[in-house]
């Protein structure tokens, strides 16, 4: 067992290692793409902010949008995954060849990738919430253990949950060669059903009870959700990570059978 | 008696290719109903190599060479067929097939772009669980043996062509591989660093006995490495066996070089051969191949010559020769 933990943690440290060593020769795109994580949720939080100037808007006053919307930048970023954009290269260019030569699922590499960026984001975004916390008191949080305890589960379940969506999106590059752009649909119907532009309590009740059909309030609302503390009472929290759960099960399933049947028809393009 | 390195038998590789019409027409027809075409990339290939060999994979563009490398490395599954490497099926064999082989793609590069080459070389250490010590033994020697020393350091982006050739290479190899699939492992590489290359290769083989199966378009790889080589074409498998057999099969002919004394016309030339070149004090002349030794003579009595040669011709001309056989022809096996 010892061994093994050993062989694993040397491989995950080597390919997040070279992670960071390209991040470094790329700092200006680390900020671009931190700043681009943290635009989305602040013209949010700011169209909500002056909406909500004259009372509360469907339970949410302004402290609860400035929460909502810190919470969400933080979350998001922590379960974000591209992965389909990168497969989508890998399959389409002939990239995927030589990581099929080694020993090594493709799918470590990228997990490896995915841990690396939101280590180095997590941290940037969590400084950069302690200070305006410093300054700005209305988006402090009341230290409750219980609560952070449960919201890095929820958050390390959904994290897993986006990994395996994307993966699997990108894998419909061995059928499609518009299988960034399925990505591309499924972030814009984010954007409502996971509660990136408003809390889903706010979507009408059509909407919101439609997207609880869906795996979309369980990669992104529900963390953010008992982070901040909306979410609460132990029925709404066994519901959210039941729901997590399942649908993490059922991508793992669709991942599984998607790279199964999909390597079967590799072209494997290029010299 | 030993099993073989690698095992081919009737593999086959078909792609379902969608066809279209040209125009807006053709595309809105193509939407609709769609129609593919069969592309049979590999059929019927049967060949086996033996551990220490080296052979050269040899076709035209679009033969299907990479296609039969890739199903054996285990990138691509078959249509039909069945084959051995290292005793696995390659399209199901996991970690430990892959640990036994490499695979040296020659447009698609396993080292990271914007590191040094040392960082791809860390990767590869853990991935394939190299030990520390074993890892800077086989550096140094490969260092040493390819000529690395101040090259592993520097961002991949800033090395030539014929540096990151050899850097990828040394990535390949790090796990000591015993069977080594190598893609145009020469592409656009100067002449020195071609030599470098050839030389590498080779003492990679005398050194641990592997097996290496190569495709190249340089001619001269294929005399200064393989001892056997198998010819390609649309797929299928022309010939299967040594150089000197297929010279001695496809070039009915033989060349006769002379530095001559003298000035000679091409008419008193052309009495012994077919005149290929004719520049004082230089001449080539084509002849019959069972007939060469008796021109040679007659020519030595006639005319005044400072040196004489007989040769093949250029293997370059014989291959070509060998690839407008098309597939016309049952396969032709000499080893």
């Amino acid at each position: 067992m010892r061994a093994w933990l050993t062989r694993w943690g040397r491989r995950y440290g080597a390919l997040m290692r070279n992670a960071w060593l390209v991040d470094l020769q790329y700092r200006a795109a680390i900020v671009l793409w931190v700043l681009w994580g943290v635009v989305e949720p602040a013209v949010a939080l700011g169209i909500w902010w002056a909406i909500a100037r004259a009372g509360p808007v469907g339970g949410y006053d302004r402290t609860d949008f400035a929460r909502y919307f810190f919470a969400l930048t933080l979350v998001n970023q922590l379960t974000l995954a591209w992965d389909s954009w990168y497969l989508d290269r890998w399959i389409r260019e002939g990239e995927l060849n030589f990581r099929l030569a080694r020993p090594l699922h493709p799918a470590h590499e990228a997990v490896a990738d995915n841990l690396a960026y939101k280590a180095r984001t997590g941290a940037i975004l969590l400084v950069v919430w302690l200070l305006v916390a410093l300054v700005w008191p209305t988006v402090r949080l009341p230290v409750a253990p219980a609560r952070w305890a449960l919201t890095a589960l929820a958050v390390v379940i959904a994290a897993a949950m986006r990994f395996f969506i994307s993966f699997t999106t990108g894998l419909l590059a061995f059928w499609t060669t518009r299988a960034t752009s399925i990505m591309e649909l499924h972030a814009g119907l984010s954007l409502f059903l996971a509660g990136r532009i408003a809390p889903l309590a706010l979507l009408p009740p059509a909407v919101a009870s439609a997207a609880g059909y869906f795996w979309f309030p369980y990669m992104l609302a529900f963390p953010v959700d008992v982070l901040t503390g909306a979410a609460h009472g132990t029925a709404t929290i066994v519901h959210g990570f039941v729901g997590q759960l399942v649908w993490l099960g059922l991508w793992i399933g669709m991942w599984w059978v998607a790279w199964r049947r999909g390597i079967k028809r590799y072209g494997a393009v290029g010299g | 008696m030993n099993a073989p390195a690698i095992s081919a038998e009737e593999l086959s590789k078909a792609y379902q290719v969608k066809v279209r019409d040209p125009g807006l027409g053709g595309a809105v027809r193509a939407l609709l109903r769609p129609r593919y075409r069969e592309v049979r990339a590999v059929q019927d290939v049967t060949f086996r190599m033996e551990r220490g060999e080296i052979v050269a994979f040899l076709g035209p563009n679009g033969a299907g060479k990479t296609t039969t490398l890739k199903m054996l490395t285990g990138l691509l599954y078959p249509t039909a067929g069945r084959a051995q490497v290292a005793g696995f099926t390659p399209w199901g064999g996991g970690p430990a097939f892959k640990r036994r082989i490499a695979l040296v793609l020659g447009n698609r590069q396993q080292l990271a772009w914007d590191l040094p080459a040392e960082e791809t070389f860390r990767l590869n250490r853990a991935i394939y669980d190299i030990a520390e010590g074993d890892y800077k033994a086989r550096l140094t020697e490969l260092v040493d043996l390819l000529d690395l020393g101040t090259v592993v350091d520097k961002p991949v982006r800033q090395l030539s062509l014929g540096e990151r050739m050899k850097c990828e290479l040394a990535a390949a190899l790090l796990h000591r591989p015993d069977i080594l699939f190598l893609d145009e492992p020469t592409l656009g590489l100067d002449v020195t660093a071609q030599e470098a290359i050839r030389r590498f290769l080779r003492a990679y083989r005398d050194r641990y006995g592997a097996t290496i199966l190569l495709t190249s378009h340089y001619m001269q790889d294929v005399t200064a490495l393989a001892s056997r080589v198998l010819i390609i074409n649309r797929g299928r498998l022309l010939y299967d066996g040594g150089l000197d057999a297929l010279i001695a099969r496809i070039a009915h002919t033989k060349r006769l070089e002379l530095v001559l004394s003298s000035h000679v016309t091409r008419d008193q030339l052309a009495g012994f051969g077919t005149v290929l070149e004719l520049d004082f004090p230089n001449a080539v002349l084509e002849v019959p191949r069972e007939h060469a030794a008796a021109t040679s003579a007659r020519l030595l009595a006639a005319i005044t010559v400072a040196d004489l040669s007989i040769t093949d011709p250029p293997i370059e001309e014989i291959i070509q020769r060998a690839f407008a056989l098309g597939g016309a022809e049952p396969v032709e096996r000499t080893a």
